[in-house]
């Protein structure tokens, strides 16, 4: 709206309005964050599909092969993408569920989506870093 | 009412349960996942064998895999909607991506089956 009236009422200024190209100008709110982290870690999961029967037919092919992947998944660069491809799962999964209680109705006033999206938030760091100390210790 | 929106005049209605049933689907295999993961323990290649043999274990990662694949194929299909509004390059990369998912299916089936 605001937009339109400028254009229509003065031309001379368009020049001077901002693009807004760059993102990082955008302070997204919280549900618009947790929103766009879970199309992000979706395609991130879609990406490491082949991956996943790569290994998992490694592993199940033949004793050698199956250690060669523990040794592999053992190494501390491989552990730490784990770790963040681990989040990507969690984050997805939690926001998931959100969205599955909000299709039912459940928590779907601004304020309870606003505390849901930091519960999603919060749950998807937490069960990383469970399965970190599980990991490492 | 519902079954009158679930019939083939609203896609997207359909496309919208198929995600939802999909989501479900593969959330409960997850959890089930995990918590045989934590009970077995299969740090041995005999271990893993078992761990993969019970049939009920492969049919149902087999349906996980399938509901992954529509959920996929939902899922991408809406980024490339969204980000690519090039009509030749989206109808290109979304036949791509329907010939990774059914490779994918294929050879998770095969993985899932053999033996």
């Amino acid at each position: 709206m605001q937009v339109n009236e400028t254009q229509s009422s003065c031309h001379c200024k368009a020049k001077n309005r901002p693009k807004n190209l760059n993102l990082f100008t955008i302070r997204l709110p919280i549900n618009a964050l947790v929103s766009i982290l879970h199309r992000a870690t979706g395609c991130i999961l879609f990406l490491v599909l082949p991956i996943i029967l790569l290994l998992l037919q490694l592993a199940l092919s033949s004793a050698a092969h199956f250690e060669r992947v523990v040794s592999i998944l053992d190494s501390p660069f491989i552990k730490l993408m784990l770790l963040g491809l681990a989040w990507a799962f969690f984050h997805h999964f939690f926001a998931g569920v959100r969205h599955l209680a909000m299709d039912v109705h459940w928590m779907t006033t601004l304020m309870k989506a606003r505390y849901t999206s930091k519960v999603v938030l919060v749950l998807g760091v937490l069960a990383t870093v469970v399965l970190a100390v599980k990991l490492w210790a | 009412m519902m079954t009158k929106l679930l019939t083939k005049r609203y896609p997207g209605m359909r496309a919208w349960l198929m995600q939802r049933l999909t989501a479900l689907i593969m959330a409960v295999y997850s959890v089930m996942l995990f918590i045989r993961i934590l009970i077995l323990q299969a740090d041995s290649y005999e271990a893993f064998l078992d761990f993969f043999q019970p049939s009920w274990f492969r049919i149902a990662s087999w349906l996980f895999w399938i509901s992954l694949s529509i959920h996929a194929w939902l899922g991408i299909r809406d980024v490339f909607k969204d980000y690519v509004p090039n009509m030749q390059m989206r109808s290109v990369l979304l036949k791509i991506l329907v010939v990774l998912l059914w490779v994918y299916i294929a050879w998770a089936s095969w993985l899932f089956v053999r033996k």
